[in-house]
């Protein structure tokens, strides 16, 4: 593992009782990587997303962020748990979230949304974390919505939302998932430019997405699953240009 | 018309709920400090017991259940009968330190009553709010970091509390509802008056519409509070009324 990197993921396992999901994914991303997970409904890349954070626990395989590894152990039935949840919880604080149902909290403001990370996960003072709210609704282009509640928002104002949310809380590694599956097909775009923003900035990024336009312009590495496992990686240039195996080639010509 | 001739008409002796009042009026002060301090004390138990309910506490939650499932299984009243009278009879309880202050006092009994069937309801109520926390809030709650207990502080019951305001207003009025069953053991409340006048000069309709007005007014008053409260805190879950322009656009009719 280089110093440059940001998240490894090594050997990943994940079943849900006798199904099997994820069998034996690994995956590195160096600082400022971009990697577009790409995959039929069903292949399990959702999953492989959540179990970097730990919304999922995977069976077995090891997590490592900024070289730090996620601590887990067996619990006396066997099952795989973390060791230590607070480290878990310093981690989920560093890996970012971005979802498909935007998640917001409802009955919280835009600003407040915003600031919730920073003032009571990481007790950042009032002010600076208002000021730093402040800009950032800005780059998502939210200024004059601070105070709308989510319900009062567009879904494409939402998702925006929520990626200054996860911005708010200066993340070594965002993870986005499916984010603009939800969304009305005139309110893709705006999400999408905003996510493109971010990886011209240098934001390590993990992207699951049925997006290919987005994967083939913006990633620096794309990896397609199928049933669990990695079938085909490589920069999208050549991946899209020159599938491999027959499922990639099938993936594209169903998605075009 | 004189005042006097005006109130010949009114089949109910004015001039006797007028000259016991301040009978009323105490009565009043009896309801609302049973029933509000039940309310209180009953809503802040309520709390730890909702959050065991609903995170399946292992030990907490199969007793938690029992408790609420019997007294929201019997009346108030025969719980108020059973504390009032039937803790009384055992000499255990009797030659206890609890027995003076408390255990001997109707009000105690019947605070105590109140409080332990509100706490039961709310309880419930607030299980269910607290489980129907959107999923989705819960994992971006997770994902941010938040541990278990800052996302219970700040995530789910900030969110269970409002879904609950609506539901908890209708617990609000039954409780005062249900207190006139402490007008059954000896207390004066604002029903105990009534039965009282009645009683006393065998005048049904004076003392017990006195009550129901009574009642009502402070039903009234909760009502509006309840109203005032939803409107502030469920504002989230209101369509966004657009400001209005402050200049008429469309051109008056000309006359």
């Amino acid at each position: 593992m280089t110093a440059n990197s940001a998240l490894k993921i090594d050997n990943l396992h994940k079943s849900f009782g006798p199904h099997q999901v994820i069998k034996g994914v690994s995956m590195e991303a160096q600082k400022g990587d971009v990697i577009a997970i790409l995959g039929a409904s069903g292949s399990g890349k959702s999953t492989f997303l959540r179990c970097i954070n730990l919304l999922e626990t995977p069976n077995s395989g090891d997590v490592y962020l900024g070289g730090e590894k996620i601590r887990m152990r067996k619990n006396r039935h066997g099952e795989t748990i973390p060791a230590d949840i607070r480290q878990v919880e310093r981690m989920r604080a560093r890996l970012a979230m971005v979802f498909q149902g935007f998640n917001l909290w409802s009955h919280m403001t835009v600003m407040e949304n915003v600031l919730e990370g920073p003032l009571y996960v990481q007790g950042i003072p009032k002010s600076e974390a208002r000021d730093k709210a402040q800009a950032l609704l800005a780059k998502v282009g939210l200024s004059d919505r601070a105070d709308y509640y989510p319900a009062h928002l567009s879904g494409g104002q939402q998702q925006r939302v929520a990626i200054a949310r996860a911005l708010a809380m200066d993340p070594d590694v965002m993870l986005f998932d499916e984010p603009t599956s939800a969304l009305d097909p005139e309110l893709v775009g705006e999400v999408l430019s905003v996510m493109r923003d971010l990886a011209e900035e240098g934001r390590t990024m993990l992207v699951v997405t049925h997006e290919m336009g987005f994967a083939r312009d913006v990633s620096s590495k794309t990896v397609f699953l199928h049933q669990g496992e990695i079938c085909e990686e490589g920069p999208p240039s050549q991946l899209f240009t020159n599938p491999e195996t027959e499922q990639f080639r099938a993936f594209l010509s169903r998605m075009n | 018309m004189s005042v006097e001739q005006l109130l010949a008409y009114i089949p109910l002796d004015v001039a006797l709920i007028a000259a016991n009042f301040d009978r009323f009026l105490w009565g009043v002060w009896m309801t609302l400090n049973l029933t509000f301090l039940a309310l209180l004390i009953g809503g802040i138990i309520a709390i730890p017991m909702a959050i065991a309910r609903a995170s399946n506490h292992r030990l907490w939650n199969p007793v938690i259940w029992g408790y609420t499932y019997v007294f929201r299984g019997t009346p108030l009243l025969v719980q108020t009968y059973l504390i009032y009278y039937g803790l009384g009879q055992f000499t255990v309880v009797r030659d206890s330190w609890l027995w003076d202050p408390i255990l001997s006092s109707a009000w105690w009994c019947a605070l105590i009553a109140f409080t332990l069937n509100t706490a039961a309801y709310t309880t419930e109520l607030l299980r269910g709010a607290i489980i129907d926390t959107p999923k989705g809030e819960v994992e971006a709650a997770i994902a941010t970091g938040h541990s278990y207990r800052s996302r219970m502080r700040r995530i789910i019951l900030p969110s269970a509390f409002r879904r609950a305001i609506p539901a908890y207003s209708n617990e609000v009025i039954f409780m005062l509802h249900g207190s006139v069953v402490a007008s059954t053991i000896t207390l004066q409340d604002i029903l105990g008056v009534g039965r009282w006048l009645n009683g006393r000069y065998y005048l049904a309709y004076e003392g017990f519409i006195t009550a129901a007005l009574l009642y009502f007014i402070i039903v009234f008053a909760i009502t509006r509070v309840f109203r005032w409260i939803e409107r502030r805190y469920l504002r989230h879950l209101t369509r966004r009324s657009e400001p209005t322009p402050s200049v008429e656009l469309a051109p008056s009719p000309i006359r």
